[in-house]
């Protein structure tokens, strides 16, 4: 059962929006589903890394609510409605192509070409990136960088590396935009690729999301009969 | 032979700045393999933009003259029609590659020109099949190498079928056995398709085997512009500009100035060697 990116997006903004109209044991119900999905999907490294970061900044958010006095019945819902709400986004992007997400987008949700064009752009560049910052990190080690110190101290100290790799970053972005108007980039990009058609199990999705985004109002009306 | 790109009393100033180009007054023929060389600050990037209609209509600046490009004006023409016809790869091919996969690389520009699915499919196929990547239509850009990736963006302007590819430094970053097989590549896409390459290299050796014409650019201007073997001597004959000779026909140069001999239109070690037998030069062992 291959689900469109259209559907994706509309259960992941659903998901959202369920933790905070479905009880509680319902969303837990649904982290639980959420993980199961996103381990089914994908178990590499990086994915159970991206779980054990979440896991550590909902900890975290839990804390802070905490010292501020919230109660820890409150606190712990609060953490667990984010930790849904971003697994929900986790398990969109392991089962879905970025590139389908941003056609999604662009066809279906009307966004501009330019903004959903940088959701690829964003993650095709990233390596490159990370390459730079390592490059200008050696480039600028040689000439005397050193990270030591208090933290204010190491801040002002990698400007020295923040200043060539942002002109680095720069010059690139003026290449790309060169590049991309040399293709022809505009309206056309996304009209022109092939688009998916919803299918059986997209109509049946949608209609499960319609079914639990109404929950409260249809369980009054069960509850009043 | 027909003109393909004319340049006339071209003059070009980026924004704020000092003029780029003065009076380039050239042509390049249908079915040419133009080298474009000069020193650093010359102008040879700013005239290769200038062919493809980026100068000065996507760059802004101040001009005077007239480019022609298979026989229309540049002037009010979008940079991507052009590039329909004028292929154009630039230095940093890192930052020119949009895509997440090989296959919606080299399709980006025929989607965004309304092609057809089918013969997107088609010419994305041919294209990295001439490039030696064939059936690499779904493999992520971080799985290619340096001088595949570099293949690849030759790939994604081949698509387009373009009469002219311009390509400004493509082996600035690569080593020389990559850049020796680039342009193995490039010449053998301009024999097959008949193709007009302009390539800017500063390096001309890699390009001695197949340049058919070379245009030398000092300070924004035309020194020589005509077949090779006549613009070499133009350059031999400036000090500035006689280091980005060919290594060879600065030997051969070298040599007709010291002699006063006549040597023949050398492409390699071989046609030299054969040609120095025949004119008496022999090999010493000391």
């Amino acid at each position: 059962m291959k689900l469109t990116a259209f559907t994706q997006i509309i259960v992941t903004i659903a998901v959202t929006a369920w933790v905070f109209i479905l009880p509680v044991e319902a969303v837990a119900t649904i982290l639980v589903l959420e993980l199961a999905l996103l381990l089914y999907i994908k178990h590499d490294k990086m994915t159970m890394a991206a779980i054990g970061g979440l896991a550590v900044f909902t900890g975290m958010m839990v804390l802070l609510q905490l010292l501020f006095g919230t109660s820890l019945s409150l606190a712990l819902i609060g953490g667990l409605r984010m930790l849904v709400m971003t697994m929900a986004f986790l398990c969109m992007l392991a089962a879905t192509r970025i590139q389908d997400i941003a056609k999604a987008l662009v066809d279906r949700f009307c966004l501009p070409c330019e903004y959903a064009f940088m959701l690829t752009t964003a993650l095709r560049f990233v390596p490159n990136f990370l390459t730079d910052s390592e490059i200008t990190l050696d480039a600028q080690s040689c000439r005397g960088y050193s990270n030591r110190g208090n933290i204010i101290k190491r801040f002002l100290a990698y400007l020295v590396v923040i200043r060539p790799l942002v002109m680095r970053a720069v010059a690139k972005s003026e290449t790309l935009a060169l590049s991309m108007e040399l293709k022809g980039f505009g309206g056309n990009t996304y009209k022109n690729m092939p688009s998916e058609p919803l299918g059986l199990a997209d109509y049946l999705v949608l209609l499960l999301v319609v079914v639990l985004s109404t929950y409260p109002f249809w369980i009054n009306s069960i509850q009043n009969l | 032979m027909e003109n393909v790109i004319q340049l006339e009393n071209f003059y070009f100033a980026y924004k704020r700045s000092d003029l780029v180009l003065r009076d380039i007054d050239l042509n390049i023929k249908k079915g040419s393999f133009t080298v474009i060389a000069g020193p650093s600050g010359a102008g040879k990037t700013t005239l290769c933009k200038a062919m493809t209609g980026i100068v000065p209509y996507y760059m802004g600046g101040r001009y005077s003259g007239d480019v022609k490009v298979l026989g229309e004006s540049t002037k009010g023409k979008k940079v991507s029609d052009i590039a329909m016809r004028v292929g154009f790869i630039m230095e940093d091919y890192e930052s020119q590659l949009v895509s997440l996969t090989a296959g919606e690389e080299v399709a980006f520009s025929l989607l965004n020109h309304g092609f057809a699915p089918a013969e997107v499919a088609e010419r994305t196929r041919k294209a990295l099949e001439d490039v030696g990547l064939p059936g690499r239509e779904s493999y992520q850009l971080d799985e290619l190498s340096g001088g595949q990736r570099q293949r690849l963006l030759l790939a994604s302007v081949l698509a387009v079928h373009p009469e002219i590819i311009v390509l400004d430094e493509p082996v600035s970053a690569m080593d020389p056995d990559g850049a020796i097989s680039l342009y193995k590549l490039v010449y053998d896409i301009h024999r097959r398709y008949g193709t007009t390459i302009v390539v800017v290299e500063h390096r001309t050796d890699y390009l001695l085997p197949y340049a058919t014409d070379m245009i030398v650019l000092k300070e924004g201007a035309v020194v020589a512009a005509d077949k090779f073997e006549l613009a070499a001597p133009a350059m031999y004959a400036d000090e500035v500009l006689r280091p980005l000779l060919p290594s060879l026909w600065q030997v051969k140069l070298g040599l007709e100035e010291r002699f006063g001999v006549k040597l023949g239109d050398w492409r390699n070690e071989k046609d030299a060697l054969a040609d120095l037998k025949a004119q008496g030069f022999e090999r010493r062992a000391d």
